[in-house]
């Protein structure tokens, strides 16, 4: 297949995200995490078919690129609120550590695996065990969504599950950058890790800053977009060109957006909407990255790691449950529900392939797929399981006889 | 582009429009700096966001003194570019070819849908005569300059006169191309009506049609003389005359197409005009259309055709808001300063006679087809600038005849720098004077905040 059919395809399918987003009848179809498109990638890709080669994959990398700084991007701007309502202070912590316990659980589990059954360099080790724990920390807040809009459920658990989610992303997107800067090939060499880290943020707070103050006074649609892509693409070129993390950088714009500029809500409106169409181009191509034919201890490691993950996403729940009224009782399905993995996983994943490309980066970007499955598979159902127990949904309720839909929760 | 005018833009909006401007240069400037060895697709993704940036800060700003914004994009783009400052080097500007070819698609398709018959039954007499003379009087007048300084032109040095004769003939046919997209882009941000906009798009859409056929003339008439094998064949129009006519009846189909969707489906306009724009452009190339003709009759056809003319414009108003403003930086960033430099007085001559004899050109026919008299002032004023066209058939005049191509191609880039940097200032001020640029304030988007939750 040629570049442009290629191209051509990856923009039909943006066609068809943004229809899913537009059309509200069909709101609520396909799957929460869009993996039917990470399988179509694969099916697609150089493992299966071949449709899609690897040097075609390759061509496409500037478009990935793109692609995950601006889910960044949107997801810094939409941190701070689900729908109308703002996050409470307490949830956005919450949900912070939930994703450090998770973190640490998967990234240590990692470490000692990797470090006794493989032969990798300790480098190499660190890097995956660092960037293992930062795609499984992640929990999507469109299965979520896709849960509460489906069956009309309302109540403080729903809310408790979209915060969190919600909040999940910043620590993704944070070790992203701490990762990017440790790795060796990071610009500024004078730099301090630490330093390098807040160059990455930096960047995207100053561009932050400008585009809210060129779009300070009046809210002018047009010039609008020309600001804002050009400030996020300037931010990811600039930190993709200095070998720090661009998704970070985007995410870090995205949150200064959020929190300085008047036109907070108007910027949401305009930019939540691409999402799904920059989505599944993106995870269509994270597909047709993966690649499967890996060392035996290696995909031991894949599978350890989600173990890891599940156990950890449980205790947390379970702990929860003793800790907060709304999650009392349901802190086995709560802790499950959070194991729904999507974007920004997918995301952490390919921004770390294409800045350290190697067997590690395959291993952690498989984790990354295979976690999509498994909390596709897990985390609606545990998350409608909990509703349910909660009094939130009606348990008879068939998806066809849905409630009407809740505010968005975009 | 955005809208010329708007509300009063205060000083505090102007400093934090070159704090801004400011902060966009340092922040790649650093990077190129630290990193300046990078030449991959990376770099590109800075570029166009730079681009995109510092070309709409440098239109806003530039604004202040009057000038279109196109010229901030350019200069954006010269400063930024590969002679001065380096932050957009050679290599990622052929890398953003691909948005040229859609800001092309895009310009063509509105200047299609901007052509109304009616409008145009109003300008015919004078379309028709602004096009005999434009073509002839003004191919002749700078061939004969050209003759004239051939012995200030370096690659000339040493040709038979016969042979001078031939090559005068080509940069005549140069001459007389002119810059759909500066039209464009200029009728776009100012969003001027009135006998000069009209006259001058129709006229530019027309002539790229005209020149094209000019330029097979041309390359079959100077053949022979700059060529002691090369003969008269007949064979070139033939090839022409399929190309014209397919590209009319593919774009034909194209813009009934556009018109169905538009008028059945008429969503996700973006996305659409972005897959024309990427993959039907290099469809036409390969089965040997005319992309800028094809897509100019697709235009053509929803406007004429159909009642979606105004839908197809919005949506190409608003991609381009972004696309063209990248379009002209890279143009910007193109531009060859060091040989601008060397060969400047030859070009600048070259220039000022051609501006002189479209001017003269504009004059004669604005009288010949009785005119009203704000045409015939400032009819010409769209015609000095030049751009991708001019480059692209200086391309096909280069690889017909190596002998002095390079050198011809050197000399067509210093004399279309000029006219670019030139010609839209011009234009600008025309419709300025002619008091045809739109002075009513552009809507302001009312804020979401003061609106019911969305459901």
């Amino acid at each position: 297949m040629n570049a442009i059919a290629f191209l051509l395809g990856l923009l039909v399918l943006a066609y068809l995200g943004s229809i899913l987003v537009g059309g509200r009848a069909i709101r609520g179809f396909g799957l929460a995490s869009g993996a039917e498109y990470l399988v179509l990638g694969f099916v697609l890709g150089p493992q299966v078919l071949s449709v899609v080669g690897r040097s075609l994959v390759e061509t496409f990398q500037p478009v990935v690129l793109v692609g995950v700084s601006w889910l960044g991007l949107v997801l810094g701007v939409s941190y701070l609120r689900v729908g109308q309502r703002r996050v409470p202070v307490p949830h956005i912590l919450l949900g912070i550590a939930m994703s450090v316990s998770v973190c640490a659980c998967v990234s240590a589990t990692v470490f000692f695996g990797a470090s006794y059954f493989s032969p990798l360099p300790r480098i190499e080790v660190i890097a995956f065990a660092a960037t293992a724990g930062s795609v499984c920390s992640e929990t999507t807040r469109h299965s979520v969504r896709w849960v509460v809009e489906r069956y009309g459920a309302k109540g403080p658990l729903a809310d408790l599950a979209a915060d969190t989610a919600r909040a999940s992303a910043l620590f993704a997107a944070l070790s992203l950058a701490v990762v990017n800067a440790w790795l060796p090939g990071a610009a500024l060499p004078a730099f301090s890790v630490l330093g390098r880290v807040l160059v990455s943020l930096g960047l995207g707070v100053v561009l932050g800053f400008t585009a809210a103050l060129l779009l300070g006074r009046e809210f002018r649609r047009d010039e609008s977009w020309g600001i804002l892509l050009g400030t996020s693409l300037l931010g990811t070129g600039a930190a993709a060109r200095l070998n720090l993390s661009p998704l970070s950088a985007t995410f870090a714009m995205g949150l200064t957006l959020a929190i300085v500029s008047r036109h907070r809500v108007d910027i949401k409106a305009m930019v939540t909407p691409t999402e799904k169409p920059v989505l599944l181009p993106v995870v269509l191509l994270a597909g047709a990255y993966v690649n499967v034919k890996l060392p035996m201890p290696l995909l031991v490691l894949v599978a350890t790691a989600l173990i890891a993950k599940i156990l950890a996403r449980i205790s947390c729940g379970s702990l929860l449950s003793l800790t907060s009224k709304p999650v009392s009782g349901v802190g086995l399905e709560f802790g499950g529900s959070m194991l729904s993995s999507g974007a920004l996983g997918l995301a952490v994943a390919l921004a770390f392939a294409v800045r350290h490309p190697g067997v590690v980066a395959d291993t952690v970007l498989l984790l990354a797929a295979v976690s999509v499955l498994l909390g596709e598979w897990l985390g609606p159902a545990a998350l409608r399981r909990a509703l349910i127990r909660a009094g939130e949904i009606k348990p008879e309720g068939p998806p066809g006889e849905a409630q009407p839909t809740l505010p968005s929760q975009a | 582009m955005s809208g010329h005018g708007g509300p009063k833009k205060t000083i505090a909006t102007r400093a934090i429009q070159a704090a801004s401007l400011l902060v966009t240069f340092g922040v790649l400037y650093g990077v190129t700096r630290v990193a300046p060895e990078l030449e991959t697709h990376l770099g590109t993704v800075a570029a166009v966001g730079f681009l995109l940036l510092a070309g709409t800060l440098m239109s806003e700003l530039l604004e202040t003194i009057g000038l279109p914004h196109l010229s901030g994009y350019l200069l954006a783009g010269i400063i930024g570019g590969p002679h001065i400052l380096h932050l957009v080097d050679h290599h990622t500007v052929e890398e953003l070819s691909p948005v040229n070819t859609l800001a092309l698609s895009l310009i063509a398709l509105a200047g299609g849908a901007e052509l109304r018959i009616d409008t145009l039954r109003s300008v015919a007499r004078g379309l028709a005569w602004a096009t005999l003379i434009q073509s002839t009087f003004v191919l002749v007048c700078v061939a004969g300059v050209f003759l004239a300084i051939a012995g200030y032109v370096p690659f000339t040095q040493g040709m038979s006169i016969k042979a001078l004769l031939g090559v005068s003939l080509l940069w005549g046919v140069l001459a007389v191309s002119r810059s759909p997209s500066a039209c464009m882009g200029i009728l776009s941000q100012t969003r001027a009506k009135g006998p000069v906009a009209t006259f001058s798009l129709a006229f530019i859409m027309l002539s790229d049609v005209v020149v094209v056929i000019l330029l097979a003339t041309m390359l079959m008439l100077a053949r022979p003389l700059i060529t002691s094998s090369g003969s008269i064949s007949i064979e070139d129009f033939t090839v022409l005359g399929h190309e014209i006519l397919s590209s009319v009846a593919v774009g034909v189909t194209l813009g009934l197409g556009l018109a169905v969707y538009l008028r059945l489906v008429g969503r996700q306009l973006l996305l659409v005009l972005l897959a024309i724009g990427f993959g039907l452009s290099d469809t036409f190339t390969y089965i040997h259309v005319d992309s800028l003709l094809a897509f100019l009759a697709a235009g053509f056809v929803v406007t004429n055709l159909s009642d979606q003319g105004p839908k197809l414009l919005h949506s190409i108003e608003q991609t381009g808001s972004v696309v063209f403003v990248v379009f002209f930086a890279t143009a910007g960033a193109h531009l060859d300063i060091p040989l601008l430099r060397k060969l400047w007085p030859v070009a600048v001559a070259l220039c000022a006679s051609r501006a002189l004899f479209t001017v003269v050109a504009g004059r004669i026919s604005g009288r010949l087809a009785e005119d009203p008299a704000i045409l015939k002032r400032w009819g010409w004023s769209s015609l000095v600038s030049q751009a991708g066209l001019a480059l692209g058939l200086s391309v096909v005049i280069a690889k017909a005849f190596p002998s002095f191509g390079d050198g011809f191609r050197s000399l067509s880039i210093a004399a279309v720098a000029i006219n670019e940097m030139i010609g839209p200032i011009l234009f600008k001020f025309a419709l300025d004077r002619a008091g045809e640029t739109d002075r009513h304030e552009p809507e302001v988007r009312p804020s979401l905040t003061d609106l019911p939750p969305a459901h």
